[in-house]
């Protein structure tokens, strides 16, 4: 019986300072006291080629290097639907970013990384269902990352005929899961939405709440279901901008939603990966 | 969508099915989805068993997440790097092209995409002996062409005789619309799958000339139809290029904002997320001499390389591109 107690509350602790940890995962991605917490859903949206997939890199390599090498050492689920997780990317910013990036020391990060690819929408809900019994199994597995939820917009769209139910019916399905993955087993989620749509020329809603001075002109017309808009707590926006000569400049509007803070960052992306 | 029927999993029987379907359970997501403990009550089976079934259809049904650190070692042996024939596209592409990505040569009519794609499968073909599918759906493909390209790749005598082998690793393929095209994949997942490499030998390489080519008539009219065809060949080719480590090269034409902005891919935003890399090719005249067209290229996107940096290319004047008797503007 004492046995037990003690394996509980083992349990119980590895949950509690994986929770603490995550504070520093990237502050300058959000805005001032705004970082997200266990139980947070990030998104993250913009048009091809504007570092999404760059800063989902990132995020993965902040998690996965061990604490004596200034990482968080937490395990993290990698859901690919776009097949363009490269992880010979990852490997190089890993070796850029240790101190000694030896191929055991990054065997031993990439250890803590999980990948799953789906290739339809019914095929990754039923992964997010058996997803739940390594959620439980690995209490300091606490960052989920989507790339991209928008995958299969237009099968479904097409599969659904007619009827807006039928097209949303999977994405919903998902989208309710995820919300109760993330509550139970506090993740964070990131997820990336592709710029599938103009916005409307004659859209009156405006997104932001907050008007920014000179760049109010985000394309963003949501389009996924209201399942997963309700759901995201902070919505990141990138863009690119081309400066200068063949340097490429990234930037990022970052939304709290629950909060109305609106906070804009630039950042450049180098061999070892992004840096602000 | 799959229906449920007797003996998709052990454990589901016609009896259960029966029951499931009145109560209005017919596919696999409506089971894996239903909470268990009210279907058992509902359907008057038991809990126990409807747990169990629910097990096995995930496992069936669901994609297996694998550990990066075995990713990686699997990685290491199973990727490969081509090298396309040319030292100033290798540059640009960090040393060739890579197995499981797809990527994109994009340029207007005459940029020179489609002698790009034969001297890259001559060069798959002759200098690594690897087997190459090339996928024409524009014509464009020409054997003699190829022949050139095989001849200025080497001087050598002994190696021209290897040319015959060279030309028969290069198996070419007509599609004039997406229905050809999706079931000539369809075909290379089955052979691949099955491992029959007798007639395919290690098939590294899959060029589709052109993509805009079969997608341009789906556009317009119903398009959420169109796009839906047009994201279901680009689940084909990305799966295709994952799990069997190919190298896949796609053209496609280009087109702008307006009359001054810059070029961007054809096909519109849903296809532009899905190459992983790409290159943006252009002709221009040569300032100092009129008759001679200068070809560049350009990374316009890479998970690897800092996009914007240029090459010229040299199609035309001996570089391993080729000699030809043929002028630029007439070979495409």
């Amino acid at each position: 019986v004492c046995s037990l107690f003690v394996r509980m509350g083992l349990s119980l602790l590895a949950r509690l300072e994986g929770r603490s940890s995550l504070k520093n995962l990237e502050p300058y991605l959000f805005a001032e006291e705004g970082s997200p917490v266990h139980g947070d859903v990030v998104e993250f949206h913009g048009p091809e080629g504007t570092g999404k997939t760059e800063m989902l890199y990132h995020l993965i390599a902040r998690c996965i290097i061990p604490k004596t090498e200034g990482g968080l050492e937490v395990e993290v689920m990698f859901v690919d639907t776009d097949y363009h997780f490269d992880m010979l990317r990852l490997v190089t910013i890993l070796e850029n970013r240790l101190a000694q990036g030896t191929e055991e020391m990054i065997k031993q990060c990439l250890g803590r990384l999980f990948l799953v690819s789906c290739n339809s929408s019914t095929q990754l809900l039923l992964t997010l269902y058996s997803l739940e019994n390594l959620f439980c199994a690995h209490p300091s597995l606490c960052v989920l990352l989507l790339d991209s939820l928008s995958a299969f917009y237009w099968i479904d769209r097409s599969n659904g005929g007619e009827s807006l139910t039928l097209q949303e019916m999977n994405l919903k399905k998902c989208a309710n899961f995820l919300e109760k993955l993330v509550t139970q087993h506090h993740l964070i989620l990131f997820a990336t939405t592709q710029t599938l749509m103009q916005k409307s020329a004659n859209s009156a809603e405006s997104f932001f709440p907050l008007k920014l001075p000179h760049e109010t002109d985000t394309d963003y017309r949501p389009y996924l279901c209201k399942s997963w808009q309700q759901m995201v707590t902070h919505r990141i926006f990138f863009s690119k901008q081309c400066n200068s000569g063949n340097s490429t400049g990234f930037t990022v509007i970052s939304c709290h939603l629950k909060r109305n803070q609106i906070v804009k960052r630039s950042f450049s992306v180098a061999e070892c990966g992004v840096q602000f | 969508m799959v229906v449920l029927r007797a003996g998709l999993c052990p454990g589901l029987t016609e009896e259960m099915i029966q029951l499931l379907r009145a109560n209005g359970i017919r596919t696999v997501v409506d089971f894996v989805s239903s909470d268990l403990e009210n279907v058992a009550w509902k359907c008057s089976l038991s809990y126990k068993a409807l747990v169990a079934v629910r097990r096995v259809l995930l496992a069936q049904f669901s994609a297996f997440p694998a550990n990066g650190a075995d990713l990686y070692e699997e990685l290491k042996s199973s990727t490969a790097i081509l090298p396309t024939g040319s030292p100033s596209l290798d540059q640009l592409l960090d040393s060739g092209l890579y197995t499981g990505e797809v990527t994109e040569l994009m340029g207007a009519p005459g940029s020179g995409k489609t002698q790009v794609c034969l001297g890259i499968a001559a060069s798959v073909s002759l200098g690594l002996k690897q087997h190459v599918l090339f996928l024409d759906s524009t014509g464009g493909f020409t054997a003699s062409r190829l022949y050139q390209m095989l001849r200025a790749q080497t001087e050598d005598e002994e190696e021209q005789a290897s040319f015959p082998g060279a030309l028969q690793r290069i198996q070419v393929v007509r599609v004039f619309n997406i229905y050809e095209l999706l079931s000539a994949l369809q075909e290379l997942r089955d052979r691949l799958s099955q491992q029959v490499v007798s007639s395919v030998g290690p098939l590294k390489l899959v060029v589709l000339d052109s993509v805009s080519a079969v997608i341009y008539p789906l556009l317009g009219g119903r398009q959420s139809e169109g796009l839906a065809l047009m994201m279901q060949l680009s689940k084909e080719l990305k799966t295709l290029a994952r799990e069997f480590s190919l190298a896949v090269v796609v053209t496609n034409q280009v087109t702008r904002d307006g009359s001054t902005g810059p070029l961007k891919p054809a096909l519109g935003r849903s296809w532009s997320f899905v190459p992983s890399t790409r290159l943006l090719l252009e002709s221009r005249e040569a300032p100092w001499e009129k008759a001679t067209t200068q070809r560049v290229a350009s990374l316009a996107k890479s998970p690897r390389q800092p996009t914007g940096v240029q090459v010229e290319l040299d199609i035309g004047n001996g570089d391993v591109l080729e000699p030809s008797p043929v002028t630029p503007a007439q070979g495409l």
